[in-house]
């Protein structure tokens, strides 16, 4: 004899890399047999009557020969995912007087249900605990969660690894997972790269002051293998930023918990990547490369093969450090703030330069190229260097290189400096920019004649000064000298992001 | 100025030099200052050119077109605009050869340059009005450079090079062939080199030059820099550009020191860095 009644549960609904709450309506009443969810319920919220049913029945519950009307309010909201699986065959359990409600007073419900009644996680559970943190909710779900209560020491779960264990207050027994920080120790070293004195001073000052690279050089030069040793030399991050990477990476559906752990990303969208899959889109809305690598170092190799679109995308992540996706659903905002480096051969045939081959270009193609490298990121890119093949006896000589826990503590130093002056030092322009250099009549007279010189324009030589600052910072000193100026200028990015 | 015009093999005007090419073009296209239709100092070199390539056609066609010298280049990028525009500015006489109709701009972004050209000195083809810039025009093109002048200069030339067209057919008609030495390191240098290895004279200052078009010339001028003894990188690097990397490793010093010191000579225009990252003699 089935019972007839109503009951509600709390669960969330993801928006960005935050959650809105969703209340889970049941109505078991007479009628014909029948199952309906309302409100908004996307395809993978319908798919969970099936699912549901199934638990319910492998759990060892009876699901009711009645008719069952689940509603997710608010119903204007557009809701999607598997997360809903658990809170719905939770809500029909109390209806039906299956399970207590007094059981889950205070608590907020997420998880995906299999058909042998398993919860399993979903996409975003981080953003679902850092809610029920802030509502102070207990969350109940799957036994992942487990894994938050390091970063997240406010946050009471319950986990659950099967929809029966879901009436037990202490639903079930597990350690808390190790979140030992790893920090840098997973990135690869710097020493394993021989000779690139120049490109590794680079990296560093572009570690140090937060500044976009761009790295020309023929193929096998070994320009990726530079930029994916940036994140270890960047300073280590902070618990909030540690917390809003994973967040990303968690609503992506990707595993959060190296960025938990404090592992910066690094990632490396292929040039045929479009503009949704740069800065996020798609229905539901799911973050971009440019959200993956918040905190991290994004690298476009090839600069040159990607879509003209693609790259003007990326503006508004690089000004503002975040994406505003707007859709017809409503507008979702994912943070994107990240060190850009870019990569791209110096000519069509890559060879241009090259010692040991020679270029087969025609001059106009090779300007028509490297005007494509210009356009619209080269505002927000302050470093440009040259990178050359090694010389192959030098790869095979013993030679001790550098390592990068060495530079990270020269850039950490130079870092700390530029954050209590009040920021990095890739934000700063105009009038700041001038103060906190603090030029003297020597260093100004080598500014305008080296600006004179290499007829560098305003916009060239504000990058060259924030270098400068961060190469001041790098040797410990409040002043820009000369020699500060003249080293930056070496990195300077013309107004076609070439050399010379 | 401006003035079309079109010469053919008969008339008076007709350059005598260009009949000794075996197959001199039996009509010219002209526009600009037909006063100029004289043997002149062809000022030519490579299309992707260095910062000294530049400057040397920058040097050399200067001094001949204030001497009312006809600087004769083929308004190509690099050395041959660098040698127009060195003779415009001294408001010297120049003549432009084009590939394709004197009334066509090509290369595009040479559009500006050539109109300065058409209206002060000459812009000439053997292409009819309007014909576009094709290959096989080019190589016609570089044998009326040197046949319109009585001597070629090669700035600056790598191996192989469009230049060496020009360079061999001044050879066949007896032309003087004169070309500026470089670094036997730098492959950008490597085609003048080759020149001086075979014939071509070298000319290393404008008294050199001087003496080789037979222009009297009192004061010797020297082009080459003071000599920065004291400093062993300028030295280094004046007499084979390096990159920084190279620099360091061939002098043992700190990449840092190398970088600020590159920095420091930049200043004070003893180097100058090259598209390809790196630093030489400017």
């Amino acid at each position: 004899m089935t019972e007839f009644g109503r009951a509600s549960i709390h669960t969330a609904t993801l928006a960005g890399t935050s959650t809105v709450p969703v209340e889970v309506q049941a109505d078991v009443g007479l009628g014909l047999p029948c199952f309906h969810i309302v409100g908004m319920a996307d395809a993978a919220v319908l798919e969970a009557r099936q699912r549901v049913r199934s638990a319910i029945k492998a759990a060892g519950y009876r699901f009711p020969n009645a008719s069952v009307v689940v509603n997710l309010a608010p119903a204007p909201l557009r809701k999607h995912g598997t997360g809903f699986d658990l809170p719905v065959a939770t809500a029909i359990l109390v209806a039906t007087g299956q399970l207590s409600a007094r059981a889950l007073d205070g608590c907020a419900l997420v998880g995906e249900l299999s058909l042998s009644g398993r919860i399993e996680p979903v996409a975003g559970l981080l953003a679902h605990a850092c809610a029920a943190r802030d509502t102070g909710r207990t969350l109940v779900g799957p036994p992942d969660l487990m894994a938050y209560s390091g970063v997240l020491p406010d946050l009471t779960v319950r986990a659950a690894s099967h929809i029966s264990q879901i009436a037990h207050p202490t639903a079930e027994e597990c350690d808390p997972h190790d979140l030992e920080p790893l920090g840098n120790t997973l990135q690869p070293d710097m020493a394993e790269v021989v000779g690139q004195a120049m490109a590794k001073r680079t990296l560093e000052v572009a570690a140090a002051g937060g500044h976009n690279l761009l790295m020309l050089g023929p193929p096998g030069s070994g320009k990726s293998m530079l930029a994916r040793r940036l994140p270890g030399l960047l300073p280590p991050l902070g618990m909030e930023q540690r917390l809003q990477t994973a967040l990303v990476h968690s609503v992506a559906g990707l595993g959060e918990s190296a960025a938990l752990q404090g592992v910066r990303p690094f990632r490396e969208p292929h040039h045929t990547c479009t503009a949704a899959g740069m800065v996020g889109g798609g229905s539901p809305p799911r973050p971009g490369e440019a959200s993956l690598a918040h905190n991290g170092v994004l690298f476009l190799d090839e600069l040159t093969h990607f879509g003209p679109a693609v790259l003007q995308s990326l503006r508004q992540p690089l000004e503002d450090g975040f994406v505003t996706l707007v859709r017809a659903q409503g507008r979702v905002r994912y943070p994107s703030r990240f060190s850009l480096v870019a990569a791209a051969n110096p000519c069509p045939c890559g060879y241009l330069g090259d010692g040991d081959r020679s270029c087969e270009c025609a001059p106009a193609s090779v300007i028509r190229y490297r005007d494509r490298i210009g356009g619209p990121l080269l505002d927000r890119i302050d470093m440009s260097i040259r990178v050359d093949r090694v010389d192959p006896s030098l790869l095979v000589t013993e030679q001790a290189e550098e390592a990068s826990s060495k530079i990270a503590s020269r850039v950490m130093a130079a870092h700390l400096r530029a954050l209590e002056r009040g920021g990095q030092n890739s934000e700063l322009s105009g009038s700041d920019l001038l103060a906190v250099c603090g030029l003297n009549s020597r260093s100004q007279r080598t500014l305008v004649t080296l600006a004179k010189h290499t007829a560098a324009s305003g916009r060239a030589i504000t990058r060259v000064l924030r270098v400068a600052r961060t190469i001041a910072d790098l040797e410990g000193t409040d002043l820009v000298a000369s020699e500060h100026l003249e080293e930056a200028f070496g990195y300077r990015v013309t107004d076609r992001g070439v050399l010379g | 100025m401006s003035e079309r015009f079109e010469v053919s093999i008969s008339d008076p005007e007709y350059p005598k030099a260009l009949k000794d090419l075996h197959d001199a073009p039996e009509r010219l296209y002209c526009i600009g200052d037909r006063t100029l239709l004289v043997p002149g100092l062809a000022v030519i070199g490579s299309r992707k050119a260095t910062p000294y390539g530049l400057k040397c056609a920058q040097i050399f066609a200067g001094w001949a077109a204030s001497k009312g010298i006809v600087i004769i280049s083929g308004a190509a990028m690099g050395c041959d605009q660098a040698a127009h525009r060195a003779a415009l500015e001294v408001e010297g006489p120049t003549i432009a050869v084009l590939g394709c109709g004197a009334d066509v701009d090509y290369p595009k972004r040479a559009a500006g340059m050539l109109a300065q050209i058409r209206s002060v000195g000459l812009v000439l083809a053997e292409a009819p009005w309007g014909s576009e810039p094709q290959r096989f025009r080019f190589a016609r093109r570089n044998r009326l450079i040197a046949a319109l002048s009585y001597a070629v200069l090669v700035v600056e030339a790598s191996l192989p090079s469009g230049t060496f067209g020009t360079a061999k057919a001044a050879e066949e008609i007896s032309r003087v062939l004169l070309a500026v030495p470089g670094s036997i390191f730098a492959p950008e240098c490597r085609g003048t080199n080759r020149l001086l290895s075979q014939s071509a004279c070298p000319v290393s200052n404008v008294s050199e030059l001087a003496g080789a078009i037979g222009v009297f010339e009192l004061r010797n001028e020297t082009l080459a820099p003071e000599p920065f003894l004291e400093d062993a990188l300028a030295r280094a690097l004046i007499a084979d550009p390096m990159r920084p990397d190279d620099v360091a490793r061939a002098l043992n010093m700190d990449i840092v020191d190398v970088s600020r010191q590159l920095g420091r000579l930049e200043r004070d225009k003893r180097v100058a860095r090259y598209p390809d990252g790196r630093y030489g003699p400017c």
